[in-house]
């Protein structure tokens, strides 16, 4: 396969600008979901890799040696936060940690009113990544994209709650779910915006429950939506763009539109109103950025590289006529335990067919 | 007498759909004060409600929260006429073995389609979350069980289910494995030798359900 080459190329930086833009970059740019598996490339256990943020950052700069991607994205793992606020955590050596199902620190829905505050600058493994991105936008920042990375309010208190008891708070103590949403969410705001001040250019928010897999855009507009959309106010007032992450079926774009107005979003389905990949280009792609949005498990662990290259160019050309809107990546996280060779195969279709000159 | 049974039938269905515990508890209280077929209250009452429950999720009507409600007002209705049921001529007989996979815990969608066998009756030997890979093996041998159903959410632990499946098949091809999840395809149930599987929780009530009206069109 010959791979285009540009005499003027722009940097990964300029690309996902242009791209955030809806001004054409010269090639469809590539954000970087490779964020467990780069521990690999390192040599090192998920363990250490997922404490350590020089390792951590380390890995993901060798991940973007290797694979030359545009955009970095500081995701971990989803425990990060709720561990900051006192969830004990379960660290595999060869998977990604989790918050401990069975010692959950809000024990009963009356625990939410007892959240104590934490400054997650200084408290554990958020300490942690906010060194990563202060790493990562240090050797990098000038020349590719940086995101930063943080779970919003539901997320966090599933991981200390269990999330099928919270889901069932949903309904039977919804003003109590949502004072914990209000004792927590000034923090996470702290929290990402410190992730700006350390360079990362973009926060990548995950509002996962806002999708049809979970719960109904009515219920998510009553509890999360309000919260979501001060930490999104906060990310924008220090000088960062607001991208999404819900790699939930039936995203509700409009509804998070409304609340959060997001640069981009990074998702795995078409909208909740779309039927396709093709009806969600037309209607979306040109409001809101799509970030994605192939299926990782497909990408990572079904195809080889060959097959990689052809089910990245089907996603090229669903977007191509989105004026340039369009960042190509896995719509979730890329399998930490997934093929490499399959990783580097979605660059290698990003410039061999995602030109637009 | 009819009458009565109809009407308690229904209150049994709309207390399932409308989440409400207390309604339900008292409806199968009175199946057994009036000395019903507590059998045929799951399966008219109960189940018909979760049959509706699953509509309204398919209609997004109804989401992951109202299920779980709506499961929970179910298992108070079967805890009270689960002693009485008489297992009938025909009537589905059979054993589940059902697990998160080892390093998973998400089992949400499990707990789910767990609910739907228990209230079909069968034999449910539910190992929970984070189950290592030979206590499957293990369990379907001791248990006879015709079905093993093995879940996960992530794709650095549904790579054991392979391994799982190829031991209990080899042990006995005729147990049917059904693998679930966000991760899963049907290309991997396939490359991995399992029968069947389902997506995540939406799909899981949808072809459980599914799977116990087969299997019990099948014993009948």
């Amino acid at each position: 396969m010959v791979v285009k080459q540009f005499k003027e190329e722009m940097t990964g930086l300029e690309r996902a600008l242009a791209a955030l833009s809806y001004k054409k970059p010269d090639r469809v740019p590539v954000a970087s979901l490779v964020c467990g598996a780069s521990r690999r490339i390192l040599g090192v256990t998920y363990d250490k890799w997922a404490t350590d943020s020089e390792l951590c950052a380390e890995s993901m700069l060798q991940a973007h040696a290797l694979m030359d991607f545009d955009i970095f994205v500081t995701l971990v793992d989803l425990s990060v936060e709720a561990e900051a606020f006192g969830q004990p955590c379960i660290y595999p050596m060869e998977s990604t940690p989790y918050s401990d199902p069975n010692h959950p620190i809000l024990k009963s829905h009356e625990d939410y009113h007892k959240i104590e505050q934490v400054n997650l600058r200084e408290t554990g493994r958020t300490k942690m990544v906010i060194d990563v991105v202060n790493r990562i936008a240090k050797a990098k920042g000038k020349e590719c994209g940086v995101c930063g990375f943080v779970y919003a309010p539901l997320g966090v208190l599933g991981a200390m709650r269990g999330h099928e008891r919270m889901f069932i708070d949903c309904i039977k103590h919804r003003e109590d779910l949502i004072a914990a949403c209000e004792a927590i969410t000034p923090a996470l705001i702290d929290y990402a915006v410190a992730q700006v001040e350390a360079g990362a250019h973009a926060i990548v928010m995950d509002t996962l429950y806002a999708s049809a897999t979970i719960m109904s855009p009515k219920m998510w507009e009553a509890i999360e939506a309000p919260f979501a959309k001060r930490i999104a106010d906060a990310v924008k007032a220090a000088g960062g763009a607001l991208v999404l992450h819900n790699c939930g079926g039936g995203i509700y774009f409009d509804v998070q539109q409304k609340y959060t107005d997001p640069v981009a979003i990074s998702h795995a389905y078409p909208a909740a109103d779309c039927k396709s990949w093709e009806e969600h280009a037309a209607k979306w792609g040109k409001k809101i950025v799509s970030i994605g949005s192939m299926d990782p498990a497909k990408v990572g662990m079904t195809l080889d590289p060959q097959g990689v290259m052809e089910y990245t160019r089907e996603f090229i050309e669903y977007f191509k006529d989105c004026d340039g809107g369009f960042i190509l990546s896995t719509g979730c996280e890329f399998p930490p335990n997934g093929s490499l060779l399959n990783a580097i195969a979605i660059m290698d279709a990003a410039k061999a067919y995602g030109s637009y000159r | 007498m009819a009458d009565k049974k109809a009407e308690l039938w229904e209150a049994l269905k709309q207390g399932v759909i409308d989440y409400d515990e207390d309604a339900v508890k008292e409806a199968a209280q009175a199946v057994v004060d009036e000395g019903l077929d507590a059998y045929d209250a799951v399966f008219d009452g109960l189940v018909e409600g979760m049959n509706e429950v699953g509509r309204l999720y398919e209609e997004q009507e109804y989401f992951v929260p109202e299920m779980l409600m709506c499961a929970d007002a179910l298992y108070a209705g079967l805890d009270i006429l689960k002693p009485h049921i008489i297992q009938k001529e025909g009537g589905i007989k059979g054993a589940v073995v059902m697990g998160v996979v080892q390093g998973d815990v998400h089992d949400i969608g499990k707990n789910i389609v767990k609910m739907m066998f228990d209230v079909a009756g069968f034999d449910v030997h539910d190992l929970g979350r984070d189950v290592p890979m030979d206590k499957f093996v293990e369990e379907q041998l001791k248990t006879d069980s015709e079905l093993v159903l093995l879940s996960a959410m992530m794709t650095t632990t549904m790579v054991g289910m392979k391994d799982i499946i190829a031991k209990i098949k080899e042990k006995n091809p005729n147990c049917k494995i059904m693998i679930g999840g966000a991760p899963v395809s049907e290309d991997l149930a396939d490359k991995w030798g399992a029968d069947g599987f389902a997506k995540d929780a939406n799909n899981a009530l949808k072809d459980a359900l599914n799977m116990v009206k087969a299997l019990k069109d099948l014993q009948q």
